[in-house]
């Protein structure tokens, strides 16, 4: 966008319309392995999980009587999901649910804050594909529990609750199969999709805005010292995209350890 | 521009994500609001008032989102 941008006449067209939005998100590929085409996107995504796996083989390498600083970090980054999402939402069963939602939880953080890095500054989370999948993954675990632990018991009274008055029992099945069978993964993989795509547009606009107008002061004069303002604003939305990064890694984790609690515990 | 309708797709994706974002909007205040009242009754709560306020913002704001991705796949398509 920024590059489309700079080719246009700063001076005669008031608004310089990019070609396309996608253009920010869709990348060419880089280089093909035996039929495999990897783009910026499919890297940057093996980058994230080698990032991961390299962060906990260095955090964990040596268990020390007292960790290093580095190995303490790591640790309380586990002891949080570990207590702080699988035990306080699951239950005493969340132990077992630890590992899927550590590497779930971890793998988004840093595909989130990939957004925010200097020089790469894309969110790979950002590419429907990866949020899709995930949820996918959370819905099959989640309906497999449902299934295994319920029998068709979790289908039947989802449709046919035998808490809710007999009058209101269609109307109350119809909008939980709907949400629980639907909704559900629907709205897990889009919200993480959009709050990402949402950031990396608002964060491009108004920085590349802000380096298009300052670019052209010699050009139309003062009137491009408002290019100051936006990269100021961009400068914040920095900020507070660091903090949406990081909530939406944890949200999306929580919302799994939700469903598969309400998958053990479907009695209640 | 008289009778372009062409023109008039893109702005109305943005004014149905407008109507759509008023909803989860005061959504997300009322979760919020009322759980900073339940901090302050009761702090040593704080924990899973934080969490459960988190898990309410999420559900909440999904409606909201949804819109956004739709203003997308309205202005592509």
């Amino acid at each position: 966008m920024i590059l489309a941008a700079e080719s246009c006449d700063v001076v005669n067209e008031v608004i310089c319309a990019p070609a396309n939005v996608t253009e920010l998100f869709e990348f060419p590929t880089i280089f093909t392995v035996g039929g495999l085409e990897f783009s910026r996107s499919s890297v940057l995504m093996l980058f994230a999980a080698f990032v991961v796996l390299a962060l906990f083989y260095f955090g964990l390498r040596q268990q020390r009587l007292v960790p290093t600083k580095f190995g303490v970090a790591i640790e309380g980054a586990i002891g949080f999901v570990r207590d702080g999402i699988g035990r306080d939402v699951i239950g005493p069963e969340g132990a077992r649910y630890t590992p899927y939602l550590l590497a779930m939880f971890s793998f988004l953080l840093v595909g989130n804050l990939f957004e925010v890095t200097p020089l790469i500054n894309f969110p790979v989370t950002s590419r429907m594909a990866i949020p899709a999948f995930l949820s996918l993954t959370t819905y099959l675990i989640f309906m497999f529990l449902g299934f295994a632990r319920n029998n068709f018991r979790y289908l039947i009274d989802t449709v046919w609750p035998k808490a809710v008055p007999v009058g209101l029992r269609w109307l109350v099945g119809l909008i939980e199969l709907f949400s629980i069978f639907l909704l559900r993964p629907l709205t897990l993989a889009v919200r993480l999709f959009a709050n990402m795509v949402a950031g990396h547009l608002m964060l491009s606009l108004l920085l590349g805005s802000g380096v298009v107008f300052l670019a052209a002061v010699p050009e139309i004069g003062l009137k491009g010292s408002i290019g100051l303002f936006w990269f100021a604003l961009g400068l914040f939305m920095f900020l507070l995209e660091l903090v949406v990064s990081v909530l939406q890694a944890y949200i999306f984790t929580l919302l799994t350890a939700v469903y598969i609690e309400s998958s053990i515990h479907f009695e209640h | 521009m008289e009778g372009n309708i062409e023109a008039l797709t893109g702005a109305l994706s943005l004014v149905g994500y407008g109507l759509g974002a008023i909803g989860p909007g005061i959504g997300v205040g009322i979760v919020a609001g009322n759980a900073i009242t339940a901090m302050a009754r009761q702090p040593e709560m704080q924990g899973t008032i934080r969490t459960t306020m988190f898990l309410g913002i999420a559900l909440t704001e999904a409606l909201a989102l949804i819109g956004f991705v739709l203003f997308f796949i309205a202005s592509a398509g």
